[in-house]
C-alpha cells in the first residue's frame, strides 16, 4: 500500500508534464481548430463563367489532377499511388460524385481541407500539399472548387492505403502534426505573385526542400535541394547562386518547356511541366522566375549521398576521359559546352554539381526524352548506355564528368552503378 | 514569266532534296530510339529482341507510341521515353521512321530452327491459317506478302523470334491491348503455344530482298475487324 503511494508520488509529476508538452504541442499544430470541419456551412459561390475558367487554369499550375489521376485512370478521379517511407498512400477522387468524390463537401469544407489537411475523413496524409495550400487566397480555393465541381462525377473508388503501422492508423496523425506539423499565419498581402504561385499552388518545396527521415521539412531546408522522398531523384536546391545561369526570362521559359541551353528537365519535374507547368502565363512564369532567382542560397549540407552506404568511398576514374570523348563529346562537346538548342552543357549542369549523383547516373544509363509539347514540340534525346557500356565504365566517365564539369567530388563505384539498374518509372 | 518559271523547276528539283536533308534532322532527334532500333530503324544485330520500324505504316508506329504512352501496351523502357509526350511529337516519330527504306535481311534467329514438319505448319498457318478454328491467315490481313498494309498493319517480315513470342503473349494475357474489337487478342487465343513458337521462327526467317513496302490502303481488305484501325476499310 504504501509502496503504491510512493508511487503515485513519484509518477505524478512524469505525467503531468507529458500531459503539459502534450498540450503544448497540440497547441503548436494549431489546436483544435483544425479538426472542426465546416460541414454545416451554407456559403454558396457563383458558378460564372469566368470563375470556371479561373479555377480551371489554377488547378492546372497546382498540378492537382496529376497526382488525382491513376496511370490511364478517370482524371481528378484518384487512385495514383505515392511510395513514402511509411508505404503507400494512393490519392482521392475529387470528382463531384456525393460518395466517393466531394460531391457533399461545401466550400467551406473544401478550403478547410485545403488550409488544414483536415476533412470529413479524418486528418489527411502530408502527401497532400496542405501545409503550401494555406496560403492560397478565399478567391482562388472558390475558383479551383467551382472548377472541380464541373467536371463528370467518377465513383472510382481508389486502393486502400497499404502503411505500417502505426501510420496505418489516420488518427496518429495528429501525433506526426504534433510533432512536425506548425502552421504559418497567412502573409498579410500577396504582394509577391511569383512568391505567392512558387509557395501555394506550385508547391515546388515539396520535392526541393531539404527534407528529415520524417518526411517534415528540415530546419533551414526551404528550396535547399534534397533527394525526394520516395522517389530516386534528386531535386536541385533553388536559389540565388543555383540559378546564376538563368536570366529570368531563360528561366521562365524553362518552367514552362521544360528545357533550356543549360538543361532539360527529366524524370518528375519533367512530369511537373509537361502536365502543369505549360500552361503557366508568361506573367506568372516570369513572377516565378524573378521570385526563384531572389530566394537567398542556404549553406550546403555536409549530407553524404550514396547509392549503396557500404560501399568504399574513393575514387574511379579510370578511362573516364576517354569514355567522354568517345562516347559523349560529340553531342556535349569537349570542355562540356553543349551544343546550343540541341543537347545541353554538362559545365555547370544540375546532374553535374549536385552532391548527390544520383540523376546523372540514371542519365547515363537510361537516357530519355525531355517533355514533348507546345513549348518545346519536338525535344532532342538522351541514349541509355546500359547496353553499350560496362558498369565500371558509367561509373568512370560519371565521375569523369562530376569532378571535369562539376567540381564535384565523385565516389561512384560499379556497385553503385549496378543498384540502379532497372528502369524505374518514378 | 521565264525567270519565274526557272525558279520554280529549281525550286521544285530542290524540294525533295530539302525533305530527305529535313528528314535525317529528324533523326538527330532520336539517338535514344536508335539505341534500341538502329539508327534508320534497321533494327540492331546480334542478340536481337527489338522490331525493326523502317517502313512501318505511320498509322501502325502512332498507335503504338500512343499505346506506350497511355498504357495499352506494357514496356517500361518505352514508357520510360515517351510518356510525357504529346500527339504531335510522336506523329514525327511515326513518319520519320514509316519513310525509311524496309529493311531487307532477316532476323538473326541464333539457335532457333524448325524441322520441316514445323516449317509446314507454320507456312500453312501463315498463308492458309486454321478455318476449324476461326484462325485467319496471317496473309489475310498482313499481305501475301507480309509486307503489311497501310495505314495500320505492319509488315512481319523478319521479327526477332522472342518479339514476335513476347507479343502473343501480351495479347492473350492482356498485357497488349487494341482498341475493341481487338483481333490479335482473339487470334492469339486460338494458337496452340507450341504453333505460336513456329510461326515465330517462320517469320523471322523471312527476309524482304526488295525492300517492299506495305500495300496501299483499300488494295484488299482484312476478314477481321480491327478496333486499332477505324480509318481502316475491314469486313464487318
Amino acid at each position: 500500500m504504501k509502496a503504491l503511494r510512493i508511487a503515485a508520488i513519484v509518477a505524478v509529476p512524469f505525467l503531468l508534464a507529458a500531459l503539459a508538452i502534450g498540450f503544448f504541442l497540440f497547441e503548436q499544430q494549431g489546436g483544435l481548430a483544425p479538426y472542426r470541419i465546416p460541414k454545416d456551412s451554407s456559403r454558396v459561390v457563383a458558378a460564372d463563367a469566368e470563375t470556371l475558367k479561373r479555377g480551371e487554369y489554377l488547378a492546372r499550375i497546382g498540378d492537382c489532377q496529376a497526382c488525382h489521376t491513376a496511370p490511364s485512370g478517370t482524371p481528378f478521379a484518384g487512385g495514383r499511388g505515392f511510395a513514402s517511407g511509411y508505404g503507400m498512400i494512393y490519392s482521392s477522387n475529387l470528382t463531384p460524385d456525393r460518395e466517393h468524390g466531394i460531391g457533399a463537401w461545401s466550400v467551406d469544407e473544401f478550403a478547410h481541407a485545403m488550409r488544414h489537411g483536415v476533412s470529413r475523413r479524418g486528418p489527411l496524409y502530408p502527401v497532400f500539399p496542405y501545409e503550401h495550400f494555406a496560403t492560397l487566397a478565399d478567391a482562388d480555393i472558390d475558383a479551383i472548387y467551382i472548377y472541380l465541381r464541373s467536371l463528370p462525377a467518377s465513383a472510382n473508388v481508389p486502393p486502400a492505403n497499404r502503411l505500417d503501422f502505426p501510420a496505418s492508423w489516420r488518427s496518429a496523425l495528429v501525433l506526426w502534426r504534433m510533432l512536425h506539423y506548425r502552421p504559418e499565419p497567412a502573409p498579410a498581402a500577396n504582394d509577391d505573385r511569383g512568391r505567392y504561385l512558387v509557395d501555394g499552388l506550385g508547391h515546388c518545396a515539396m520535392c526541393h526542400s531539404t527534407r528529415e527521415p520524417s518526411g517534415a521539412l528540415a530546419t533551414g531546408g526551404y528550396l535547399a535541394g534534397g533527394r525526394i522522398p520516395g522517389s530516386g531523384w534528386y531535386a536541385p536546391p533553388l536559389d540565388a547562386k543555383q540559378l546564376r545561369r538563368y536570366s529570368v526570362e531563360q528561366l521562365a521559359g524553362y518552367l514552362r518547356s521544360g528545357a533550356s541551353d543549360a538543361g532539360a528537365a527529366y524524370g518528375p519535374m519533367a512530369e511537373v511541366v509537361y502536365r502543369s507547368l505549360q500552361a503557366l502565363s508568361e506573367d506568372d512564369a516570369l513572377a516565378m522566375a524573378s521570385y526563384l532567382k531572389k530566394v537567398p542560397a542556404r549553406p550546403r549540407r555536409d549530407t553524404e549521398f550514396t547509392l549503396l552506404p557500404e560501399a568504399p568511398r574513393q575514387t574511379v576514374m579510370g578511362n573516364g576521359a576517354d569514355i567522354y570523348k568517345h562516347h559523349c563529346a560529340d553531342c556535349h562537346g569537349n570542355d562540356g559546352e553543349g551544343k546550343n538548342g540541341q543537347y545541353p552543357a554538362l559545365r555547370d549542369a544540375v546532374a553535374t554539381v549536385a552532391p548527390d549523383p544520383i540523376n546523372a547516373v540514371r542519365m547515363v544509363l537510361y537516357g530519355g526524352f525531355p517533355a514533348a509539347m507546345a513549348h518545346n514540340p519536338q525535344p532532342y534525346s538522351m541514349p541509355p548506355f546500359v547496353q553499350q557500356l560496362s558498369p565500371a565504365e558509367i561509373a568512370a566517365v560519371t565521375n569523369y564528368v562530376r569532378e571535369t564539369f562539376g567540381g564535384q567530388r565523385s565516389y561512384l563505384t560499379p556497385a553503385d552503378v549496378e543498384a540502379m539498374h532497372g528502369i524505374v518509372l518514378d | 514569266m521565264l525567270y519565274r518559271l526557272a525558279l520554280l523547276i529549281f525550286l521544285v528539283a530542290l524540294a525533295p532534296h530539302a525533305r530527305a536533308e529535313a528528314a535525317a534532322d529528324f533523326g538527330e532527334h532520336l539517338a535514344a530510339c536508335a539505341a534500341c532500333h538502329g539508327k534508320q530503324g534497321e533494327g540492331v544485330q546480334g542478340a536481337e529482341y527489338y522490331p525493326h520500324l523502317a517502313g512501318k505504316p505511320a498509322g501502325y508506329l502512332l498507335e503504338q507510341l500512343r499505346g506506350f504512352r497511355d498504357g495499352r501496351r506494357v514496356s517500361t523502357q518505352m514508357m520510360w521515353y515517351v510518356r510525357f509526350a504529346d500527339d504531335a511529337f510522336l506523329q514525327s516519330i511515326a513518319d520519320y521512321y514509316a519513310a525509311l527504306p524496309p529493311r531487307t535481311r532477316s532476323a538473326d534467329t541464333g539457335a532457333a530452327q524448325l524441322t520441316d514438319e514445323r516449317r509446314h505448319v507454320a507456312q500453312n498457318l501463315v498463308e492458309h491459317g486454321d478455318p476449324a478454328h476461326d484462325v485467319p491467315a496471317c496473309s489475310a490481313c498482313h499481305g501475301a506478302n507480309l509486307a503489311g498494309l497501310e495505314p495500320g498493319v505492319p509488315a512481319l517480315l523478319g521479327l526477332p523470334v522472342d518479339y514476335v513470342i513476347a507479343q502473343f503473349g501480351a495479347w492473350r494475357e492482356g498485357v497488349r491491348n487494341g482498341a475493341p474489337p481487338d483481333c490479335m487478342h482473339d487470334v492469339a487465343g486460338k494458337i496452340a503455344a507450341d504453333d505460336i513458337r513456329a510461326i515465330a521462327v517462320y517469320l523471322s526467317q523471312q527476309s524482304n530482298v526488295d525492300s517492299l513496302r506495305p500495300s496501299p490502303a483499300g488494295s484488299f481488305v482484312p476478314p477481321k475487324a480491327c478496333g486499332s484501325l477505324p480509318h481502316a476499310e475491314t469486313a464487318k
